[in-house]
């Protein structure tokens, strides 16, 4: 599918959609009651993978979605600059940093590479997000 | 909190966390985490996709390794940084075991290797954390 490869790899630099979030404490309560991670400390701040729950890590690409049949996680970065605590407003906005295809055990895969960036209602940077998505 | 951190040496293991995640825990993480695809718990859709049923979420694997990690700093510092990388499917039903090893100590900053390891001792995730302790 070099030609949908080719398409896609176009789209590098593309922002998604700026996404505010409120961070709620009972939002916090029932993400730590999923992951069942019962710290009193997430109680008032954000454990470490929240912050996926505040934005939209993933770019909907019709050149990525006719690539396969569905897709796989490959990987996660989180950098942490400062704490996000209940109260805080989260604006985020992801865009996609890199695309590349490989040759896998069961086929070829597409590889989309995306970075978002998190700040709180200081305008100050609280995290960055890299994340590794993939089709086959 | 357990909060070891400050005696960190290289070398040293952490206290492993062991979770066994069920198919409402995933149902339960896709609400919390907005994460709606359904090879996570829509076994139907996940035949078809080629799985072999549906399968634990990575970042909820992630989850479990940052607890990992800051159950053992406990309030003596805080996680700077976190990556992984996912290796393997992990089905509900199976525990999941959390393991991580000091890799480095300079100054306040410790380095972590951490993974993830399915029943048969396969590491399904692995990755690297940096922890600032506070002195």
């Amino acid at each position: 599918m070099p030609d949908l490869v080719e398409r896609a790899k176009a789209r590098i630099g593309t922002e998604g959609r700026r996404r505010e979030s409120p961070v709620e404490a009972g939002h916090l309560r029932r993400f730590c009651e999923a992951i069942g991670d019962d710290n009193p400390r997430w109680r008032v701040e954000a454990p470490p993978t929240f912050l996926v729950a505040l934005s939209s890590e993933t770019l909907d690409l019709p050149e990525a979605m006719a690539y396969g049949k569905g897709w796989l996680n490959g990987g996660d970065h989180f950098r942490y600059q400062e704490p996000v605590r209940a109260g805080d407003i989260i604006s985020s906005v992801t865009r996609l940093t890199d695309v590349f295809e490989k040759q896998g055990g069961s086929g070829s895969m597409l590889f989309l590479v995306s970075e978002t960036t998190l700040r709180n209602q200081h305008g100050r940077v609280v995290a960055t997000i890299t994340g590794t998505r993939i089709r086959r | 909190m357990k909060g070891q951190a400050a005696k960190a040496e290289v070398g040293m293991e952490i206290p492993e966390l062991v979770k066994n995640p069920s198919t409402q825990q995933l149902a339960k993480y896709a609400g919390a985490s907005g994460d709606f695809y359904q090879i996570h718990y829509d076994k139907d859709f996940a035949l078809e996709v080629g799985l072999p049923g549906v399968i634990l979420h990575g970042l909820l694997k992630t989850a479990f390794l940052g607890q990992l990690v800051t159950d053992w700093v406990g309030e003596e510092g805080t996680l700077t940084d976190l990556q992984v990388s996912y290796r393997g499917l992990d089905l509900p039903g199976n525990s999941y075991r959390c393991r991580g090893v000091v890799r480095s100590v300079e100054g306040a900053v410790v380095g972590l290797e951490v993974w993830g390891e399915d029943p048969e001792g396969n590491r399904t995730t692995i990755g690297t954390a940096t922890v600032q302790l506070r002195r």
